[in-house]
């Protein structure tokens, strides 16, 4: 069920031919998660995933970006198969194909998922400064997380641990500390120690440096980095600072409003962005010796219950068009590796 | 290792000065209350027949030196202190000349025991039962003990006492209706005596348990489902970590150090006796001997139970501050 070429429906244009590339290890198609909410008969829906298709490859570090309350954590849920309600998944699948296993998320019992996790895929949470159990030692989130996994020996488990956190230039008396004693830095570095340490193919990470300042920002970033080289992971790298995108991620996806509106080699989206929506993003970066002040987006985001019929940007766009407010746009192949969804985009007009 | 010493010190400190504080304010306030106990002696001594003026006269003497009421106030304040370190507080008003020791130290026994077992056995099954039905929301079992306990809790407790008492004792007499023991025994460790101190016991037991899980029950409830959505457990359910191993080492782990505060507080009231249950059920515990005592003006005893309650409540609370920082490692720094 893994093989062949992309299932997506919306990507039209799939059969253009591009260079054989691997398996992906992530493949997300159609996906859609709403809030769904029944209070007194009255029926909301909050449509924070729309319809959202992408895949991540080997190796690759897919970085996505957004405003904040675009949908980004909400997707990132949904793929890690960590939804409860009022959340709940209305189409779409997520596939993991991890070296020849494969799993759907949403067709697999909660065994089989909760087999996959941590071995296959882990995760670095939004705000990692509370993410370990502040009564127990260290040690003891290494031995719930990953223990199962190893399958080792305790003392050579603890051992394979150790020389981990080496890596992370952590000591090995981190794991006899309890969190609150360890500072934030150090704690971030305990998670990405925590979330690496089985090694799995796929890591997911949500704003891991939003709570650190810059300085340790940049040191634990390089660190991300060099360990999912060293593991050969992939990682989905989420945050809103597109800054930290441009020095990590290899492929960029743009989301506005519970949608992907534009996706492309990082450095070329930054260089030639399409999508009016990310000419704004990127144009909001301060840039070395550019002293103009920047001009804001009119607006705010929509509210997701109610979003504007067709393209959710047209009440905001300087480019908006008759067919904007009438028809949703997909995305749509605009050049080797980029996908975008905007009419301006598709009749080349740019903002 | 240096600011556990400290901390030790500090609560340390503060168990004797809260010790402190509480029996100055019971000596100032006995003294200030209207009734003489060896006025209120003498004129149970003249009932009997009349005295002469110089009987009378150096039965007050002896009484005053008893009940430590010799000499100006600030003397008075030394006798005092001096019997509490003995723990001898004189002999009892009304049941004289019995000292208020003997009858306080035969009638804790009971108290405690009563108390203790219905305490601890509402605080395990109440927290056990709100933790799972904090985790597991589902599940309609813990629905159905979550209806019982919020249906319970309001109740007042004499209600529940009574209800027993005509559900076991009368429509259905299976329990005895009130006592510590059957009385044609003689106490002992036999078999028999404490099974009759386990049947007569039940009851007033049971109403403790009935009234208190509710509490523990709602509270541990309500602090679970606060903490299911911290973090730490939000993490450790991304890993799939075993869903009772977070229930116990994440969710209950964290949920306790605030129950264990509470626990403490109630094992500390257990000095003061259950005063209703007491008087319903007929228990020869402290409750009642507070009740009767308060009834005969009798001074000495109430000292001696209000001493000994206050003791037991800042004992309590001191075992609890020092059982903290093992529980929550965060506290030592505070």
């Amino acid at each position: 069920m893994t093989a062949g070429a992309p299932t997506t429906v919306g990507a039209a244009g799939q059969g253009v031919a591009e260079a054989p590339q691997p398996q992906p290890v992530l493949r997300v198609s159609d996906l859609s998660a709403f809030y769904q909410t029944h209070y007194f008969g009255i029926v909301r829906e909050v449509r924070a995933v729309d319809d959202i298709s992408l895949h991540v490859l080997p190796n690759e570090i897919y970085g996505l970006a957004g405003e904040s309350s675009c949908g980004k954590t909400t997707l990132i849920k949904t793929i890690a198969g960590a939804i409860q309600p009022p959340l709940n998944v209305v189409g779409g699948s997520v596939k993991f194909d991890f070296r020849g296993q494969s799993i759907n998320v949403y067709e697999s019992t909660p065994e089989e998922r909760n087999a996959m996790r941590w071995q296959h895929l882990s995760y670095i949470m939004q705000g990692s400064m509370s993410v370990l159990n502040p009564v127990r030692r260290v040690r003891h989130s290494f031995v719930d997380f990953a223990f199962r996994h190893i399958g080792r020996s305790m003392p050579d488990f603890l051992d394979t641990v150790v020389g981990h956190l080496e890596r992370l230039h952590l000591r090995a008396d981190v794991l006899d500390a309890y969190p609150h004693e360890l500072s934030g830095g150090m704690r971030q570095r305990v998670t990405i120690a925590l979330a690496t340490v089985c090694r799995p193919e796929f890591i997911i990470a949500d704003e891991p440096t939003t709570a650190l300042d810059v300085v340790v920002q940049k040191g634990v970033l390089a660190m991300i980095r060099g360990i999912q080289r060293e593991i050969g992971s992939s990682l989905l790298f989420v945050t809103h600072d597109l800054s930290v995108h441009a020095n990590l991620a290899d492929r960029l996806g743009i989301m506005y409003a519970g949608h992907i509106v534009e996706e492309g080699p990082t450095a070329e989206l930054f260089a030639s962005p399409r999508h009016p929506y990310t000419v704004h993003l990127i144009g909001s970066l301060p840039r070395v010796g550019d002293a103009a002040p920047k001009k804001g987006l009119e607006g705010v985001p929509p509210n997701l219950a109610d979003p504007p019929p067709g393209c959710r940007f047209h009440p905001r766009c300087p480019l908006a068009m008759g067919i904007c407010s009438r028809e949703t746009p997909v995305m749509e192949w605009a050049g080797p590796g980029r996908r975008v969804a905007c009419f301006a985009a598709e009749k080349g007009i740019t903002a | 290792m240096q600011s556990i010493n400290v901390y030790i010190v500090k609560r340390l400190g503060q168990f004797f000065l809260v010790v402190f504080i509480g029996i100055n304010i019971v000596f100032f306030v006995t003294h200030a209350t209207p009734i003489d106990p060896v006025e209120h002696s003498i004129m149970a001594a003249a009932m009997f027949g009349s005295t002469s003026p110089e009987a009378i006269n150096m039965l007050r003497e002896a009484l005053a030196d008893l009940y430590g009421l010799k000499g100006s106030l600030w003397d008075q304040y030394w006798t005092f202190w001096k019997r509490i370190a003995v723990a001898d507080f004189g002999p009892s008003v009304s049941s004289f000349p019995t000292p208020v020791s003997t009858l306080i130290g035969r009638a804790i026994p009971w108290t405690v025991g009563l108390l203790l077992t219905a305490v601890i056995i509402s605080w395990v099954v109440g927290n056990i039962l709100g933790g799972l039905a904090g985790y597991y929301r589902e599940n309609r079992l813990l629905k159905a003990a979550g209806v019982v306990a919020m249906g319970l809790h309001p109740i007042p407790y004499y209600i529940i006492a009574f209800v027993l008492l005509i559900i076991f004792g009368y429509l259905w007499p299976v329990l005895p209706l009130g006592g510590g023991y059957q009385r044609n025994m003689t106490p002992g460790w036999n078999l028999p005596f404490i099974g009759s101190v386990i049947t007569h016991g039940f009851l007033p037991a049971l109403s403790l348990v009935l009234v208190g899980f509710g509490a523990w029950f709602m509270g541990m409830r309500a602090l679970v489902s606060n903490i299911v959505t911290e973090d730490y457990v939000v993490y450790a359910e991304l890993a799939g970590v075993d869903r009772n191993r977070i229930l116990g080492s994440y969710v209950m782990r964290n949920a306790l150090v605030p129950q264990i505060t509470g626990l403490g507080m109630s094992l500390g009231a257990i000095f003061n006796g259950a005063i209703i249950t007491e008087q319903v059920f007929g228990y020869p515990g402290v409750g009642t001997l507070l009740v009767s005592a308060v009834h005969a003006g009798d001074y000495s005893l109430v000292i001696g139970i209000t001493t000994i309650s206050i003791i037991g409540v800042a004992g309590a609370v001191l075992v609890i501050d020092l059982l903290y920082p093992l529980l929550d490692p965060r506290v030592k720094i505070g």
